[in-house]
């Protein structure tokens, strides 16, 4: 099992970035997102499973994504997170400073016409 | 707010920590399956699971906190939104009914007004400090007499109240006016003689030069003044450059030394400037002419207790000293602000509850326009309830349609108080402390606000708690017709018109005394002839008329000059008129009895010349009145009150009597005697209210040159004219000046205007209290009314019934009205019972009827009574009127 270090100092807007993304595809929860993250990622971001609640509780206060109790596929009663208007708005706009930010650090780290 | 997220709040009822330890927990069995599931064995996926997830006690404390901030903030979030949603639906209830939003805004406004405008009258007499340091260690020093408090004599000031211990400073002060004559036009003003304690005792420093001090505050020292801040304002510019000028104050000039800060002004009334009282070697020796007020500031540590003690032990001394002329001597002391306020606490107070009174009234006759309301809307409501709203939440919901309500009616209330306090302070007699400096400030604006407040709950509590009770079911089965059974027999409504009732009641009854009172004192008969009557004062500086021959040849010539004047047909000059302020006594000794002040009666003294009887019309009922006879050489002559002949030689012939008073005798030891020559009738010259007390008149021609001094060269000039006395002011005016020029003739004013002046504050509480007793029995009589008529809309049924049945419209007439007897007899009963003690308050005020006046109490309950069933009547006749086919056929 690779080691993961707590990046989550680094990764914070990243992680968020990544959970409004995964929830623009249905409602999700807890679990849900963290295995389709490994999954999307195919674990290149190194992210401590733990470190995904304070996230999802901090996103929840905000207002950018929001909790119900449900069923869950085993017939389990659990917690299901639903992006909100709101969250669209934050993610378009993380989205944008992103590629901003990439474009950026693309440029000075692989040079033009190589 | 979405409802996904409103919902999740209604279905997760748990605490934030079980949510916390479900999610987690959920995650961890989550992956421990899918770890078992690629073959592990159950308790190495759980130990997996577990390592994989990190720092799992960290995170779950994490999520706790982020979490019960979420929710705290989602409760506020919730309550906001509700509110809205609360304050939006009361505002399109009041709109959408704005026959019933503008009967309870003007009920709830003109009531929530008038308080607001009484209690700023409160505040600014009452309650405000005065602008001093420490007001309530201020004490006011007074003779103790057998009849009440009075002044203070020098020499006891100076011996028994200037060096008690527990005082840190003491002062005497004598009000007198001053003819002020600099640059601008000659004035009288209104003055004070003070010791040089008095800065200290009021604590208040100089807002430009300085005070006078001990050493200036003695006879023989150069003449200084301070001027009050209203004066200097006024006549000298404002300007810093008037210390140092001189002013002549009654001929002699005075070098200004200071200005007192606006502050000091406690009132428009107070006096505009001081100068020392420089007390000579003989006022200090003088023990029983009791002419000064006295203050002092108590010393740090002392008590006024303490301070009492001590001074009662100094007028002790005194009394052994002298026994003569300081025999029955004793002091009281009170504060300042009591000395001050004195009975307008108590009359702005009960003014404050009869207000109070109107305002619960009109709060009744609101409750009741909602109860009305709420069964009208006991369907909504129970739809409401039926939606899953909780009780809690519809009492709040239409406790916030009566709040919304009250916070109207106050903000218009506060725009009515500002123009009520106007209103008040233009139509209050003069002389009410300080009621000038009334106005809408924060108190006011807060107390108002409280007001408002305290009565949405008085009138929305009741209606709100009973419309969440109701029962939904019953309700929705009737198909929201109401409750009409138990509307019929509805005690709440009831109770609040039997409580309207007797509060109106109870103002009434206050109101019907004063006017009694106020028709007593019209009847009294003052004693003398008041029409036609103009007096004014002159007073004579003593710088230019120090010889008294000249004083009375001058006072002479005016009365001469102004019995001349056209349309005067009778001029005299007396030392003081009925009404009139100050004025002297002295204590009468009849011939035969031992020269011992326990034999001697006190009596006012009236200096007059020989007119003045047939001026005022006062009847001389034995004897004759003063002549011109009656001159220095001739013999010796006084006329005495009917009360005081009584007084001096009970049921004997006062006449040729002879009586020590005044002055010395010929050896100087022994009393002079004068001789009674006439009775005349007793005049109740301190106001109709007060009973008469005994007088003495003396020709102003045989009174000895110190009297000048005691009456201070002023005498009053009297004519009785033939047309309206007011036409007689401009001639008398330019008749008199030139006889005594520099001299201004003040305080010009017909002895009508004088009584009224002494009836004003009578006439006006009485004026308020009909007015508030006349609101709250239009209020009640309203109130009544509208129950009534509310009664027989929900009876239209039965009553078509009845008509069907045979009942004529007499029957269903005494039907309605019946219904209105009991709460009616009910609230006259309690009225009259609240009635018996809240007229105790008014004790002071009233005059030939007491308090508890039985014919005022009778007379005021049967009107009541019958206005009162009067008002249920119209709807019992629109009830009998009514068409019973039409009346089956409703609802």
């Amino acid at each position: 099992m690779p080691s993961r270090s707590d990046a989550s100092g680094m990764l914070h807007g990243t992680l968020d970035a990544l959970i409004l993304k995964t929830l623009t595809w249905g409602v999700r929860h807890g679990y849900g997102i963290a295995r389709w993250l490994e999954e999307a990622t195919e674990d290149a971001v190194p992210i401590e499973e733990g470190s995904l609640y304070p996230a999802l509780y901090r996103l929840e206060r905000r207002g950018l994504i929001e909790a119900e109790w449900g069923v869950s596929e085993l017939g389990r009663k659990a917690k299901f997170y639903r992006i909100t208007p709101k969250g669209r708005r934050q993610l378009a706009a993380d989205t944008e400073e992103w590629t901003r930010f990439s474009a950026a650090v693309s440029k000075v780290l692989i040079p033009s016409g190589a | 707010m979405t409802f996904g997220r409103r919902l999740r709040s209604r279905i997760w009822r748990g605490s934030v920590e079980d949510e916390v330890d479900a999610e987690l927990g959920f995650h961890v069995e989550m992956r421990a399956r899918e770890l078992e599931a690629r073959g592990m064995s159950p308790v190495d996926a759980h130990d997996a699971a577990v390592r994989r997830f990190g720092d799992i006690e960290r995170v779950n404390a994490t999520c706790r906190s982020i979490g019960k901030q979420r929710d705290r903030g989602m409760r506020r979030t919730e309550y906001l939104t509700e509110l809205t949603q609360d304050l939006t639906f009361a505002a399109r209830q009041l709109f959408h009914h704005p026959g019933f939003t503008i009967v309870a805004l003007l009920t709830l406004a003109l009531g929530i007004g008038a308080t607001a405008a009484i209690f700023s009258a409160v505040q600014a007499v009452v309650l405000r400090p005065l602008p001093v340091p420490e007001p309530s260690r201020i004490l006011a020093v007074y003779t103790a007499f057998p009849q009440g408090r009075g002044n203070v004599a020098a020499g006891n000031y100076v011996d028994g109240i200037e060096p008690v211990s527990s005082f840190a400073a003491t002062t005497a002060i004598r009000y007198s006016s001053f003819n002020v004559a600099d640059t601008a036009e000659a004035e009288r003003i209104i003055g004070a003689r003070v010791t040089a304690g008095f800065f200290d005792v009021f604590g208040v420093a100089p807002a430009l030069g300085r005070v006078f001090t001990k050493d200036e505050d003695r006879p023989g020292a150069p003449n200084v003044v301070v001027l009050s801040h209203r004066l200097w304002a006024r006549r000298f510019g404002g300007t810093p450059a008037v210390l140092g000028s001189q002013v002549r104050l009654g001929g002699q000039p005075y070098e200004v030394i200071g200005v007192m800060p606006q502050a000091f002004d406690f009132t428009a009334q107070t006096e505009e400037l001081w100068v020392p009282m420089a007390f000579t070697a003989e006022r200090r020796a003088m023990h029983d002419e009791h002419q000064y007020q006295v203050y002092a500031r108590l010393a740090g540590g002392a008590t006024p207790e303490r301070a009492l003690a001590e001074v009662r032990r100094n007028a002790e001394g005194i009394r052994a000293r002298f026994p003569k002329e300081a025999a029955e001597l004793d002091f009281a002391v009170a504060t300042v602000m009591e000395e001050m306020i004195g009975e307008y606490r108590r009359r702005l107070f009960t003014l404050l509850g009869a207000v109070g009174l109107v305002l619960l009234i009109a709060c009744g006759n609101i409750a009741n326009l909602l109860l009305a309301r709420a069964t009208a809307r006991s369907g909504e409501l129970a739809i409401r309830a039926a939606l899953g709203a909780g009780r809690w939440r519809i009492i709040r919901q239409l406790l916030t349609e009566s709040l919304l309500l009250a916070v109207l009616a106050g903000a218009a209330g506060i725009a009515l108080a500002s123009w009520g306090v106007k209103a008040l302070t233009a139509a209050a007699p003069p002389g009410v402390p300080r009621l000038e400096q009334a106005s809408i400030n924060p108190l006011v604006l807060t107390f108002t606000a409280l007001v408002a407040v305290v009565c949405a709950i008085v009138f929305g509590l009741a209606p709100a708690v009973r419309a969440a009770r109701t029962d939904v079911q019953s309700v929705l089965k009737e198909g929201g017709r109401g409750t009409s059974g138990a509307a019929m027999k509805d005690r709440l409504r009831t109770a609040v018109i039997v409580g309207e009732l007797a509060l109106a009641l109870v103002l009434l009854i206050g109101a019907a005394l004063l006017i009694r009172s106020g028709i007593a004192l019209e009847r009294v008969s003052p004693g003398f002839d008041p029409s036609h009557v103009l007096a004014a004062r002159i007073s004579l500086p003593g710088t230019d008329y120090q010889d008294p021959e000249r004083v009375l040849q001058t006072f002479e010539q005016v009365v001469s000059a102004a019995a001349a004047v056209p349309g005067v047909s009778s001029a005299s000059l007396t030392s003081q008129v009925p009404m009139g302020p100050g004025g002297n006594g002295n204590g009468l000794i009849p011939e035969g009895k031992a020269f011992d002040l326990r034999n001697s009666t006190q009596s006012r003294l009236r200096i007059v010349t020989p007119g003045y009887f047939e001026t005022m019309g006062i009847a001389v009922v034995r004897g004759r009145a003063l002549t011109a006879e009656d001159r220095r050489g001739s013999l010796k002559v006084m006329v005495v009150s009917e009360s005081l002949a009584r007084a001096l030689f009970a049921d004997a012939d006062p006449i040729g009597r002879r009586v020590a008073c005044c002055e010395p005798g010929p050896d100087g030891k022994t009393p002079d005697f004068k001789t009674v020559v006439g009775v005349a009738a007793d005049t109740r010259w301190r106001g109709p209210a007060e009973p008469p007390s005994p007088e003495f008149y003396l020709p102003a021609a045989q009174i000895p040159a110190v009297a000048w001094d005691w009456i201070q060269r002023t005498l009053y000039v009297t004519v009785r004219t033939t047309r309206d006395p007011s036409t007689v002011i401009n001639p008398l005016r330019s008749a008199v000046g030139p006889i005594v020029p520099g001299v201004p003739l003040f305080d010009m004013r017909t002895m009508e205007q004088r009584i009224g002046a002494s009836l004003q504050t009578a006439r006006f509480n009485t004026l308020l209290l009909t007015i508030l007793g006349g609101l709250g029995v239009v209020l009640a009589v309203v109130g009544i009314y509208g129950v009534i008529a509310y009664f027989v809309t929900r009876r239209t049924r039965e009553i078509g019934v009845r008509v069907a049945l045979g009942a004529t419209r007499r029957d269903v007439i005494a039907l309605v009205v019946r219904q209105a007897l009991w709460p009616v007899g009910l609230g006259i009963g309690a009225g009259v019972l609240a009635s018996l003690v809240a007229t105790r308050l008014l004790r002071n005020q009233l005059f030939g009827v007491g308090p508890t006046d039985p014919i005022t109490f009778v007379i005021v309950a049967v009107a009541m009574t019958l206005v009162a069933l009067l008002a249920s009547f119209i709807p019992a006749l629109r009830a009998a009127g009514s068409d019973p086919t039409s009346a089956l056929r409703s609802q």
